[in-house]
């Protein structure tokens, strides 16, 4: 998965480890610290100091007692007299030493001897046996690997060994490593097993929980299924007892109604009846022709027959008048030449002259009864079916 | 596979070895030597991030997050991987906004990338905070871009995070919310058997919450089809959402309509224990409406139901006589039981107190005797 990379020149962070910083020579430290200016620490130190006259490092004898080199601090005035101290109480201690001896004598028979507990004895004279010598390499040969010293030996070599089951018992002293190494990789596998079993674990809790509780639910919701059943039900069979009711006080309303007017219009016939009776709605038939056609044609003739007679009688009168004022228009005008034209006038006068009488007479009686109009028409229809 | 990946050619490498060869003292034999071995230790991965040491792990993690470069970017990511496993770690991860980074990652073109944060964040949802602060920080909606993710393994992830999360009611809240319900019904019809157990174990307890996004996705007839799926998991969890679904009064009337009582009545009788429990389940609440009594009578469901609850062993006895109850009120489902009162007596002795009490309804359902009308009011 990860792709293969060629190795950097910068170790990376998994190598096993490796110097922070770069090896380097060391400058000379000056006797006196400088003040610290930042432009002059970042210039390079000019003096190196060469290994082989550095005061530091140790050279010639290393058998006779030598002072530490002087330090480089500041040396104050209290420094100086302290070291002028040291030196003389140092002074002072060594001619002592000559007058007192160091160790206390020694015990009859014995006597004290110094000796040299090293592991290898070495030969101690006053004069130290200077030997020189010299030796020049060959310019073109390498210079060999210097041997080993190793000075001989003499007296006793001791050696000791541990044995295997000297120290320790292996298999008892591994358990408790062995317990802390394997107790540690199993904590670690049952806490990954453990989670997804603490899991597994709360989604079983919860399935059981879940279960519960769909079945309470499906209970509440039967129980409220069963009430709205129930609660429909009360409302119908409410609304159908009002029908009921309703329908039973229309039905006692009709039946008053209808006794009512049955009574009401009980005798509403026979006072029909009577009332067509006394309007005259029923009728003899023959009665009623008698009365409608019979009487009035008899009244009518009867009338005609007296119009007939008044006619006379005034016709008479009319003669009668005219003969008097014919007489009077005589007796007060001379007669006239002319007689014959007189019976000519006298017809058509006597012809005119009930006509003018008539419609004098219908004139004269215009507000007189319609049935002196009914006569008039039918004397005028009667007379000219008379006259013709 | 580690030891290919070390390379001793390398020149500082060789001198260090060299160095310490030359210091080794042969001492005797059947002591350790101090030699340096040429081999890692055995348990460093190198496709994991080096971790800093304590508190630092995590922040360092963080930073090496937003590297823009991908081979850091992918071992800080399995580093987390494993480190969030533990609790505290994961607090700790949550409090410094480590899902903020995490969401930034989700649309990386690199699928590696894409894969160890979805796990990484499928790993945090185990956690109670993890699952609080993923709510919080909207990461929900973010994952709802990966639903088409061509890789597999993000697609299995992201519906793993969604189903720990639907486990809360918050977090099917946000689910519901991000309106995720529709994509995930048509997801059903589409993914992989492994994936769809996750998206129906989703579906049911963000159904639990509200239904009607679902129902207008089309959600039962994909339902239904998967009631006569091969697998048995599968068939399980599709009646476990049924059961949802019909808890809610649209989801009942939705239910009968669809015709998913017979196809449940057919469920009683599958050879897995659990496909019985919750298929009972469902038609325990999908019956309470008068049509689906009727459906159900239709679809006979009485004698499988009193075989469920004759069987003392069952799970489903619960279910069974819940459904068996509200089938006693009807007057036919009434006569048939009253034949079989004697299987409700001897549940009234049940170890479970739940089974007993509603025996005992049941008992009362069946001898229930019509009364006048005058005493309904």
């Amino acid at each position: 998965m990860v792709p293969a990379r060629a190795p950097e020149l910068t170790a990376p962070a998994d190598l096993p480890y490796s110097f922070c910083s770069q090896p380097r020579s060391l400058s000379s430290r000056p006797k006196y610290r400088k003040q610290s200016n930042a432009a002059e620490t970042e210039k390079v130190p000019l003096h190196r100091c060469n290994i082989m006259i550095d005061p530091r490092v140790v050279r010639g004898n290393v058998l006779c007692v030598r002072h530490p080199p002087e330090s480089t601090e500041p040396s104050t005035r209290e420094v100086k007299r302290q070291r002028r101290a040291q030196k003389q109480g140092l002074a002072r201690k060594l001619t002592q030493e000559q007058i007192r001896t160091g160790t206390p004598e020694p015990v009859e028979g014995r006597q004290h001897v110094s000796v040299q507990t090293e592991l290898y004895l070495e030969e101690i004279s006053d004069r130290v046996i200077e030997v020189d010598g010299e030796c020049q390499t060959d310019e073109f040969l390498d210079r060999p690997p210097t041997p080993l010293f190793i000075p001989a030996k003499t007296g006793k070599d001791v050696a000791t060994q541990i044995e295997e089951g000297e120290l320790f018992d292996f298999d008892i002293e591994v358990k408790p490593i062995l317990e802390v190494l394997v107790g540690k990789t199993v904590e670690q596998a049952l806490l990954e097993v453990m989670e997804e079993e603490e899991l597994a674990q709360l989604w079983s809790h919860q399935r059981a929980f879940a279960e519960l509780r769909n079945a309470e639910f499906a209970e509440l919701q039967r129980l409220e299924e069963q009430d709205r059943r129930i609660r429909e039900e009360k409302e119908r069979r409410r609304l159908e007892h009002l029908e009921k009711l309703h329908k039973q006080k229309e039905t006692a309303e009709k039946i008053a109604a209808r006794a009512f007017a049955q009574r009401y219009l009980a005798d509403l016939i026979p006072s029909v009846f009577n009332n067509l009776h006394d309007s005259g709605f029923f009728y003899d038939p023959i009665e009623r022709d008698i009365e409608t056609e019979f009487l009035p044609w008899l009244m009518s003739e009867v009338e005609e027959t007296l119009q007939k007679k008044v006619l006379g009688r005034m016709m008479l009168d009319s003669l009668i008048r005219t003969v008097v004022e014919k007489r009077l228009d005589e007796f007060s005008h001379p007669p006239p030449p002319d007689q014959t034209e007189t019976p000519a006038e006298e017809p058509r006068t006597t012809d005119a002259a009930p006509q003018v009488s008539d419609e004098a007479d219908a004139a004269d009686q215009p507000v007189e009864e319609e049935e002196t109009d009914q006569p008039v028409e039918e004397e005028e229809t009667d007379q000219p079916v008379d006259e013709e | 596979k580690e030891r290919a990946l070390w390379q001793p050619g390398h020149a500082r490498a060789e001198a260090i070895l060299g160095y310490f060869w030359g210091e080794s003292f042969s001492g005797t034999f059947g002591m350790a030597t101090a030699r340096i071995s040429a081999y890692l230790p055995p348990d460093i991965d190198p496709t994991k991030a080096a971790l800093a040491f304590g508190r630092r792990a995590l922040p360092k993690l963080k930073e090496e997050l937003q590297c823009p470069e991908l081979l850091t970017q992918q071992r800080a990511l399995m580093a987390l991987c494993d480190l969030l496993h533990d609790p505290e770690k994961a607090y700790e991860a949550v409090a410094l906004g480590f899902l903020d980074s995490l969401k930034t990652l989700l649309v990386h073109q690199d699928q590696t990338v894409r894969q160890k944060t979805t796990e990484a964040l499928s790993v945090m949802a185990l956690h109670s905070v993890g699952r609080e602060g993923l709510i919080r920080s909207g990461v929900i909606s973010a994952l709802a871009g990966l639903l088409d993710d061509p890789v597999d393994i993000c697609r299995k992830n992201t519906h793993q995070v969604f189903n720990m999360l639907a486990k809360l009611p918050e977090g099917a809240g946000g689910v519901l919310r991000a309106g995720l319900i529709p994509p995930l019904v048509l997801k059903l019809k589409t993914e992989l058997d492994e994936i769809q157990e996750l998206i129906l174990d989703t579906l049911s307890n963000c159904l639990r919450v509200e239904v009607s996004e679902a129902l207008a996705a089309g959600a039962l007839t994909v339902l239904k089809e998967k009631l006569s799926h091969p697998s048995a998991a599968i068939r399980n969890k599709a009646a476990w959402v049924l059961l949802e679904i019909s808890s809610h009064a649209e989801g009942k009337v939705a239910v009968c309509e669809e015709g998913a009582i017979p196809a449940l009545v057919r469920l009683l009788e599958d050879t897995e224990p659990e496909v019985q429990v919750n298929s009972a389940g469902a038609l325990m609440f999908a019956i309470v409406t008068p049509q689906g009594r009727t459906s159900a009578m239709a679809a006979e469901a009485i004698p499988p139901l009193l075989a469920l609850v004759a069987e003392e062993t069952s799970k489903a006895r619960l279910n069974a006589i819940k459904a068996l109850t509200l089938l006693a009120e009807l007057p036919e489902g009434r006569s048939t039981l009253l034949e079989h009162r004697d299987t409700f007596q001897r549940c009234l002795h049940d170890p479970s107190e739940a089974v007993q009490r509603a025996a005992e309804i049941a008992i009362a359902v069946i001898d229930w005797k019509p009364f006048c009308s005058r005493d309904l009011s």
